[in-house]
């Protein structure tokens, strides 16, 4: 049995995904729904349709396997999946910190500590510093514009 | 990314429109894109999940167009590995989504938005470019209401027990700010809460103001929003306190939505390893506030628990302090300096002035005529370029102005924007990148002095705009270069009070290897800490501040001065000197900086019968007499031939004596949460004691909220009282009387206790000695001020000054180490510096001088002196006939080096102290004869300003 979504499986077959679609519609690819947007086929089913559509075999056949490489698209990575390297334990102290968040607090903790003579790492996730506070028009109690 | 100048044309040709989620989707933004106007860095960046090529493998529109190839789709992410001393958690919070909830109809009709949508409303960058419009409609709503606790202090479909302690603040902001953006009288603006907490500085003032400005408040609980006829606004359906139920239509509503853990921060906080509380924020100790459970892991901000911006940033900067005093002796072994490249020389050239207008996205624009304004500046002299900004202070106008700089040979700058004071440095970093010196850019203040305060004449708003840029053309024509000096830094710290916040600041200080004293004023070192028992979380404070007195007695780098009181004061930050009484004997200190911890104490009341009746008592009287007996019975009762005691049957808590009301308008924050935590202890020692807490808010703010919901459950019974009606008490034979009306029975109610405790608010150690010789400042209730409330929560308006502790405001435990902790990092900001640069704006002494002396007296810093010089060796005069030379052929130079060398005798001259001088002028404006002048203010300058005032 091969599960596929219509997207990839285009793009393997170097056709429109509306192309993968439509065969599928028509009932010319035989293809049963599943969970998650995917659909499922027997795969000797597929083969021949492959075989009709003049579609070369060693591209079924990687398709078949699963060999085609993944989509260049880089994914939002999970942060479980970031492999935990053994922390070196040094006897001597860095003098480099690490602020995780670029919001107020992290951009405060981070001048505090680059003017004080360390190196700071600011790590944010979007494209820009700033968090929450920037996106407040005024503060409270002086009405000061937040930016 | 290095190739990319913000443009702006990929988001312009990109098909594809996404919600834009800095406004709330209110919006839309394109697939490539920049945050916000102001972002930093100002570098547009790909959505991977919204982007055409990168979801369906064609497009690349933005490619085609970069004009510098900055577009690169081969980029991947990688995984960099940096080694890092310490680590500090910032992630801050998610907003609660009130979509849960179906009775407020989020999501469903149009006019119910959240508090963060309405900010983006309400923002001159926001969608509506400040334009404050319904989203059915698009109509100025008139009548707007918010609801409070909206996902917080709910365990209803959310899990938000706590109160996230911004959101009433929030609300009574935009609730004002409101009234700025409709025009029309008939406004009305309506907040439903629970209890009202603004529990901060400066907050009951600000909530008082809203009162008086027409706010309604409601004590409701709003539970059904409908949609309004012909689907545009509200029908709001609730219920008052005294049980009527009413249905009000109103044209928006506000959706006050509390602050939760995010996923991806409990995710961060497993990868750290670090423990989170049953809130799922992260958890912390008292007397270690910033502290995660791991070793140099650091957190702050609404990670750790929901805060408003002062105490995240004072959080910050304690996180920075706990982090840099990890790695003390590695300081200075990874950074760089940075280096500004050469002052071009621009002796001899004519004055080449650019102008930049800024609108402010509305700010300005709105009132001021911007165009108008910048059309007017290029036809004034000397201007030979002129350009109009939406944000002039953004990151990409700032290389706009250096290119235009550079491509029109441009010698000064003229900024017609906002205040100096929060905006001068930024443009003047911007003219020194450009290679000019930083002293050639004036500013003309078209917002704060023009624009919001002349909203309801926008011509004459625009035509005073020309005239101040005109006067700020004219003014810098006559501007020339100046030097800042650099002045060597005393490593010392000097810290006053030495409670917990004061020894908490020195050792961090002393950690970070500077040499610290304390002066205490008291025989003993431990201040208020050494009557309370515990912290609100419990802990038990006699243990932890043993350990800090010890540590700071022990400490090689603190030395500990008792019952010292500060005399004199002189020097500025850098190197202050001072002169001390230690028990009588004199002594001379120097150091750079100094952080006051002066604390505060229990106020004394004076109703309720305080004082006639031992059984009247204030919290810490209670704390040390009634409840160790209670705690102590309790476990006697555990052996049963003691037998046991009689615990008091009835106790009463009064909330808010002597705080909220006229004589002491501030709330006083930590009674309430004193109060419900001892109630506590009195029913779980004695669950058959009867415990009664008399309030006009309970202001349990942030996770002290579960105190309340436990009380509650405990039994203690809250009666609100209004200020009006407060209770009246009895002292009788047996038992104090105390009669209050119950709101919600609407009944009075006759009390019988056995001790009346009395939450007494805070008042501030007297600060006035310290204000007079630091000349520092303090609010009218006597707490010390901060320089701003929001950004510099810890610094002093005084350079080198911070302040920690209950002198700033009240505050517990863990937020007063905090505060130290945050007054420790931008003291050793200072400390860390070898030598500092000074103002360039000082005073200085023209030959004009002929010693006359009238200055001397008036200099409010002692920064001016008499000399008596040798007239044939002038060297301050011909410094000065040097500086008058580097100025441009337009000044015609006035003065010569040879008016008083009479006789080739000796002659006496006054000389300045420019580490003392802080360029106030007010010399300059008492000297007679321009003998002396301040730099950057100079006659020629201000004649020039005055002259273009009045053309």
């Amino acid at each position: 049995m091969l599960i596929f979504n219509v997207g990839a499986l285009a793009n393997q077959l170097g056709v429109h995904r509306n192309t993968v679609t439509n065969w599928i519609k028509s009932g010319k690819l035989a293809a049963e729904t599943t969970a998650a947007k995917k659909y499922a086929i027997e795969k000797d089913i597929f083969r021949r349709f492959c075989i009709g559509e003049h579609i070369p075999d060693e591209i079924v056949e990687k398709i078949l396997t699963g060999a085609f490489e993944k989509p260049t698209a880089p994914k939002p990575r999970n942060l479980h999946n970031i492999p935990q390297r053994e922390p070196i334990m040094r006897k001597k102290n860095l003098g480099s910190v690490m602020v995780v968040g670029g919001g107020i607090a992290g951009i405060q903790s981070t001048l505090d500590l680059a003017d004080s003579g360390y190196y700071v790492y600011l790590i944010e996730k979007s494209p820009g510093i700033g968090g929450a506070m920037a996106q407040l028009d005024k503060t409270f109690p002086t009405n000061d514009c937040a930016m | 990314m290095e190739k990319c100048i913000a443009c702006g044309l990929c988001a312009e040709k990109c098909p594809k429109k996404v919600d834009d989620e800095f406004n709330m989707g209110i919006s839309k933004r394109k697939a490539v894109y920049i945050k916000y106007g102001q972002a930093v860095p100002l570098k547009y960046a790909i959505d991977p999940e919204q982007c055409i090529y990168l979801t369906r493998g064609k497009c690349r529109a933005c490619e085609k167009f970069c004009p510098t190839g900055a577009i690169n789709f081969e980029d991947k992410e990688e995984i960099v590995t940096i080694d890092v001393g310490s680590v500090i958690l910032a992630p801050g919070f998610k907003p609660f989504d009130p979509s849960v909830y179906d009775v407020y109809g989020y999501g469903k009709i149009e006019d119910v938005v959240t508090s963060l949508d309405y900010e983006r409303l309400l923002s001159a960058s926001g969608p509506n470019m400040g334009h404050l419009i319904r989203p059915s409609d698009h109509q100025e709503p008139k009548k707007i209401a918010w609801l409070q606790c909206v996902g917080s202090r709910n365990n209803n479909r959310c899990d938000n027990t706590y109160c996230s302690s911004v959101c009433c603040m929030y609300a009574i902001k935009q609730a004002l700010v409101t009234a700025e953006h409709l025009s029309g009288d008939d406004i009305s603006q309506t907040i439903f809460f629970m209890d009202l907490r603004s529990h901060g500085k400066d907050f009951e003032g600000y909530y008082e103001n809203a009162k008086t400005k027409g706010v309604n408040f409601v004590r409701a609980r709003p539970h059904t929003i409908d949609p309004g006829p012909e689907g545009v606004g509200v029908s709001i359906r609730f219920t008052t306190e005294t049980g009527e139920t009413f249905e009000e239509l109103f044209d928006m509503a506000v959706l006050s939505i509390g602050l939760e853990a995010s996923g991806d921060s409990m995710a961060l906080a497993d990868t750290f390893g670090i423990e989170l509380d049953m809130h799922h924020f992260a958890k912390t100790g008292s007397f270690e506030p910033v502290n995660s459970s791991r070793t140099g892991v650091f957190v702050t901000g609404a990670f750790q628990a929901p805060k408003a911006i002062p105490r995240s940033v004072a959080q910050a900067s304690a996180a920075a302090s706990s982090a840099a005093t990890l790695l003390a002796d590695a300081r200075g072994s990874m950074t760089r300096n940075k280096e500004w490249p050469e002052p071009r020389d621009i002796r001899g050239e004519t004055p080449a002035i650019g102008v930049f207008v800024c609108s402010c996205g509305i700010n300005i624009s709105n009132v001021v005529d911007v165009e108008a304004v910048a059309k007017y500046a290029a036809t004034l002299p000397n201007v030979v370029h002129v350009e109009n900004n939406l944000f002039t202070c953004s990151a990409d106008t700032q290389e706009l102005i250096a290119e235009k700089i550079k491509e029109h040979g441009l010698n000064r700058i003229v900024i017609a924007a906002c205040t100096p004071r929060t905006h001068e440095p930024l443009f003047q970093e911007t003219l020194k990148d450009a290679k000019l010196n930083g002293f050639m850019v004036e500013m003309a203040n078209i917002r704060n002095q023009n624009a919001w305060v002349h909203q309801r004449e926008p011509e004459k708003a625009t035509q005073k705009a020309k005239d101040q840029v005109r006067m700020a053309v004219a003014k810098i024509t006559y501007s020339s270069p100046l030097n800042q000096e650099t002045l060597n830094v005393t490593p010392k710290a000097l810290v006053v009070g030495g409670g917990i916040a004061g020894m908490t600041s020195a050792l961090a200080i002393a950690d970070q290897g500077f040499e610290t004293l304390i002066m205490e004023k008291n025989n003993t070192l431990g201040g208020n800490a050494l009557a309370l028992k515990m912290s609100f979380r419990g802990e038990i404070v006699k243990p932890m501040l043993d350990g800090l007195i010890e540590k700071v007695s022990t400490h090689p780098k603190i030395s500990v001065a008792t019952e010292a009181t500060l005399k004199y004061v002189s020097g500025s930050v850098g190197n202050f000197k001072s002169e001390i009484s230690i028990n009588g004997t004199l002594k001379q200190i120097q150091y750079g900086v100094a952080v006051m911890a002066i604390g505060g104490r229990e106020g004394v009341p004076t109703e309720y019968h305080y004082g006639e009746d031992r059984r009247v008592m204030t919290h810490l009287e209670f704390d040390a007499q009634v409840m160790e007996s209670i705690v102590a019975e309790s476990e006697k009762a555990a052996a049963p031939d003691k037998g046991k005691m009689e615990n008091p049957q009835s106790v009463v808590f009064i909330q808010c004596v002597g705080s909220r009301e006229p004589e002491r308008p501030y709330c006083s924050r930590i009674c309430c949460v004193h109060s419900v935590k001892t109630a506590i202890q009195i029913k779980e020692k004695s669950p058959e004691t009867q415990v009664f807490i008399l309030n006009r808010d309970i202001r349990t703010y942030g996770v002290w909220e579960d105190y309340y919901q436990k009380a509650r459950e405990l039994g203690v019974i809250f009666i609100r009282y209004e200020v009006e009606r407060k209770p009246v008490v009895n002292l009788e034979e047996n038992h104090i009387a105390v009669k209050v009306t119950d709101p919600i029975l609407q009944l009075p109610l006759d009390i019988e206790a056995d001790y009346l405790v009395l939450a007494s608010g805070v008042i501030p150690n007297q600060s006035r000695d310290l204000v007079e010789v630091f000349k520092c400042s303090a609010s009218a209730e006597g707490f010390l001020n901060e320089a701003h409330p929001k950004l510099r929560p810890v610094d002093m308006s005084v350079d080198g000054l911070f302040v920690a502790g209950m002198c700033n405001y009240p505050k517990p435990i863990d937020e007063a180490i905090e505060q130290a902790k945050a007054a420790a990092s931008r003291a050793c900001v200072v400390l860390s510096k070898e030598t500092m640069k000074l103002d360039a704006v000082k005073s200085f002494v023209t030959d004009k001088c002929d010693g006359c002396a009238l200055c001397v007296d008036v200099c409010p810093y002692n920064a001016i002196s008499l000399e008596t010089v040798d007239s044939s060796l002038d060297l301050e005069s011909a410094s000065y006939a040097e500086t008058e030379k580097c100025k441009d052929s337009v000044v015609a130079t006035t003065l010569n080096g040879e008016s008083h060398n009479l006789n080739g005798s000796f002659h006496r001259r006054i000389v300045t102290d420019s580490a003392l001088c802080k360029g106030c002028g007010i010399c300059f404006a008492t000297c007679p004869k321009e003998g002396i002048m301040v730099h950057g203010f100079t006659m020629n300058e201000l004649k020039a300003q005055v002259t273009a005032a009045i053309a």
